[in-house]
């Protein structure tokens, strides 16, 4: 007992001696953290959205690879998110402007965190040994990412609502208005096959895209800086 | 005939008909769709590889269709982007969305479609190159480095965020043929270091969309790097110089304390330290000298030694008192009489001590310093030449000085039996300090009876070699000289007149040694021929002997006797101790102990000179 005692209390007394002087992070800052600014903001969440868009597309290529060589399948999908209307111009989206850009943006991650867990499930459930386990992983590390950026996303949003940037209208979205129930009841069925993994994957890859996009013109209209 | 022109015509079209059919009018081949490249992601351009043409002019058309309409479009511009393209414009692009395009090529005979291409907008995205690509070359810390500063391609519309560009430089030196690439991500603006001096660098610049293709190159920029190498090496110029100075003055230290140094790392080994032991002759070879110096002074001498080298050299001479206080006027001692040069060394070993030799040694140490103050520029080298020889002659060793001053006599006077035991007891001193007591009394007769007196003296010369050690006998040797050279002086005086010249005339005679007889008797020969004492004429012959001893009295007296060859024979040939014929100038005998009347010395011993032997101080040895 008296051997594990001291060397238990040494490390304590080591990890308490060696937290470094960064501060924890919050959003409402809230004493004792740090509370990042909006350009740090911004900064993450384009870095997420990137990350995103990059696994994405990895695991679609991937797909395509290994079961779809042949693309003469393509064409006959329909996104669930069809229902939010993007801009699919740069006049467009810059038209858009900030509070219904961020809105898009809220859609788009809100209407992704189901289906891309539900993905995920399906991937590791199947039988067929056609997913390697890495692709899962993907998967998980995705539907993760969106939770994640949504997250971050609405955060942001509100530090804007504080600067004054974004009206208060912002923000006030009920995931139920964002997917049509149809589209979206599908997925919750649990019939996904491989076909319906490719349109899946396909799908977020667009709007992953469009997410760091739109971030992106965000940024640039809300704090013009060096790396616009 | 027209039936023949029927017939050719049918003919020509017979052959025609089937040729024109077998070129291959058939439907363009398929065409394919090489490529679709957006600038900026606004809009785009396709082309395509037509096929096989049939034949015929082929027309292509290509048509696309949107993913979520089922209308199908034609390209709305056929021109801009060259032969076989298709340009869509901005109107016509959309982000986003799906495009499905086909190509139909088209001639007479029919069309064919190319297979369908999806394409996505945002994934077929090719920027232009960057633009205004600048290099400068900058220093940091006197190191240069290259700056190269660009600007996103004109097109491509970064400012509001839509498209994001991350750039890659390639470097290369100008001889060299691989490239060194950098990434530079979004900045527009790229420090390369570690450059190579004086050469000329190429530097390209290309970007690329986060999802998307990469541009071509730019235009390749030429910048030349400034020579800094020179400042390096002269750096290491600067530091070879300074370390091969700090080497040298090292290395002159090290040579200027070799010896301390040596001293220090191997320190000698000290040698045995005997009192006497010279290490110089030692080294020399020369044994004899080396031991015998070690050897004590009444250390029996070996054979080899010559005993005629031995001879007793001293004799005690009784200076009367009157005499003796004129001496002592002249109370210069000097330390001249010690520091003759004794410089022969004589082998010698015999070393006696007289017991009256501190008297001996005051008076020759008082009178020579008076005679050397006198004249002693005079004479002196050449009496110091003439004493030298004597003594390196080897046959009369100390006695040079005890004859001289007037006529020098190598101071042979006993043999070698008596020389022996004489040297145990001598007493005086030494020696030579011929020159000066030569020359002085010299000089003497020239001048007045009291200067004669008083500066001459005599000196003995010591046998041993160590003339420090009757240093304290000077005072005594002093007087006893003294007495004697007057005594001496005065003889010569009185003889001088009887016959001869004036007394400035008269000339000091050198006798010198020649030899001892078995008879002890000491043959004198004149050395200079001047004017000679007893006979007083120029003529008088060299080589002749001029006494010999007679032999010594009961009183220690050394008798001489002049050895006249042929004439000037002189009558008086001996002379009795107490009685000196003054006039007779061909006398050759003088005895020690002749009194000279004309002076009041009242010294038992006297030189009687007709020049011939200056025995004014002498130890006579009882015992020869």
């Amino acid at each position: 007992m008296k051997n594990v005692w001291f060397p238990s209390l040494t490390l304590l007394c080591l990890e308490l001696s060696m937290r470094v002087g960064t501060a924890p992070i919050c959003a409402y800052g809230q004493t004792g953290c740090h509370v990042p600014t909006l350009a740090d903001l911004f900064d993450r969440v384009i870095q997420q959205s990137s990350r995103m868009h990059g696994i994405s597309s990895d695991l679609h290529s991937e797909f395509e690879q290994y079961f779809f060589p042949s693309k003469n399948l393509i064409g006959k999908r329909k996104c669930h998110t069809y229902g939010i209307l993007t801009p699919d111009d740069k006049e467009n989206a810059q038209r858009l402007g900030r509070e219904q850009l961020t809105e898009v943006i809220l859609r788009l991650l809100g209407a992704w965190g189901d289906p891309m867990s539900q993905l995920y499930q399906s991937m590791s459930r199947d039988q067929n040994q056609d997913f390697n386990h890495y692709s899962s992983n993907k998967a998980l590390e995705i539907s993760d990412m969106v939770h994640e950026l949504r997250d971050g996303v609405a955060k942001m949003t509100e530090k804007m609502k504080q600067f004054g940037v974004l009206g208060n209208t912002v923000g006030n979205i009920s995931p139920e208005s964002l997917v049509p129930s149809s589209a979206l009841s599908s997925y919750t069925q649990g019939e996904f096959n491989s076909l319906d993994h490719h349109d899946l994957l396909y799908c977020f890859r667009r709007d992953s895209n469009k997410v760091k996009n739109y971030l992106r013109i965000l940024k640039c209209t809300t704090l013009p800086g060096l790396d616009c | 005939m027209k039936k023949v022109v029927e017939v050719f015509l049918l003919f020509l079209l017979l052959v025609f008909t089937p040729h024109a059919k077998g070129t291959g009018n058939s439907p363009p081949g398929k065409p394919t769709l090489n490529r679709c490249r957006s600038p900026e992601k606004e809009t785009f351009t396709c082309w395509w590889e037509p096929g096989s043409d049939g034949g015929l002019p082929t027309t292509f058309a290509l048509y696309y269709r949107k993913e979520t309409s089922e209308t199908v479009y034609e390209c709305p511009d056929y021109h801009t982007a060259g032969k076989n393209s298709c340009f869509f414009n901005k109107n016509d692009t959309s982000i986003w969305v799906n495009y499905n395009i086909t190509v139909v090529a088209t001639n007479a005979l029919g069309s064919t479609f190319s297979d369908p291409v999806d394409i996505d907008v945002v994934y077929i995205v090719k920027p232009n190159p960057p633009e205004r690509v600048t290099v400068i070359v900058l220093e940091d810390k006197s190191w240069p480095f290259l700056r190269v500063s660009w600007e996103p391609p004109h097109k491509a519309d970064t400012r509001s965020g839509w498209i994001t560009l991350v750039y890659q430089i390639r470097v290369k030196l100008e001889q060299e043929k691989d490239w060194e690439t950098h990434h530079a991500g979004q900045q527009k603006m790229f420090n390369v270091f570690s450059l190579r001096s004086g050469g000329t660098y190429l530097v390209q610049v290309r970007c690329k969309p986060d999802h998307g293709f990469w541009s071509e190159w730019s235009s390749t920029s030429y910048v030349k790097v400034p020579d800094y190498f020179h400042r390096e090496k002269s750096v290491w110029i600067l530091i070879m110089v300074f370390s091969a100075f700090i080497f040298l003055i090292l290395t002159w230290l090290l040579h200027m304390n070799s010896h301390s140094l040596k001293h220090c790392i191997l320190p000698p080994v000290p040698g045995p330290k005997i009192k006497g032991f010279d290490n110089q002759l030692l080294k020399n070879g020369k044994s004899e000298e080396l031991f015998s110096a070690l050897v004590v002074s009444d250390f029996p001498p070996t054979t080899s030694y010559n005993y005629e080298d031995l001879l007793v050299e001293y004799l005690e001479v009784n200076v009367p008192e009157e005499q003796e206080l004129m001496l002592e006027e002249n109370k210069d001692l000097h330390d001249g009489c010690l520091k003759s040069e004794c410089s022969t060394s004589d082998s010698d070993s015999g070393r006696g001590s007289c017991d009256s030799h501190t008297l001996l040694m005051d008076k020759c140490g008082e009178a020579k310093e008076e005679e050397r103050q006198t004249d002693q520029e005079r004479m002196g080298t050449e009496a110091e030449d003439m004493v030298s020889p004597d003594m390196s002659s080897g046959r009369v060793k100390t006695w040079p000085s005890v004859f001289s001053p007037l006529p020098q006599y190598s101071s042979n006077t006993l043999d070698e039996q008596s020389s022996l035991e004489m040297a145990k007891q001598h007493y005086l001193s030494d020696s030579q300090f011929l020159p000066s007591s030569t020359s002085s009394y010299l000089t003497q007769p020239g001048h007045g009876t009291k200067e004669a007196l008083g500066p001459s003296y005599w000196e003995f010369c010591l046998s041993n070699k160590q003339p420090h050690l009757l240093h304290p006998q000077t005072q005594a040797r002093q007087q006893l000289q003294a007495h004697s050279d007057v005594d001496i002086s005065s003889i010569g005086r009185k003889q001088a007149p009887a016959g001869l010249q004036s007394p400035l005339l008269r000339p000091t005679e050198y006798v010198e040694v020649q030899r001892v007889n078995e008879e002890d008797m000491v043959h004198l020969q004149p050395v200079v021929s001047g004017c000679g004492q007893n006979n007083c004429s120029p003529q008088m012959p060299q080589g002749e002997d001029y006494s010999k001893v007679k032999g010594v009295d009961s009183d220690n007296v050394l008798l001489l006797q002049r050895n006249m060859m042929e004439e000037d024979r002189c009558p008086c040939e001996h002379q009795e101790t107490n009685g000196v014929k003054e006039n007779c100038y061909t006398s050759s005998t003088v005895t020690t102990t002749q009194k000279p009347t004309a002076m009041p010395v009242q010294d038992e011993m006297v030189l009687g000179m007709n020049g011939y032997v200056d025995t004014a101080t002498m130890c006579i040895l009882p015992t020869y």
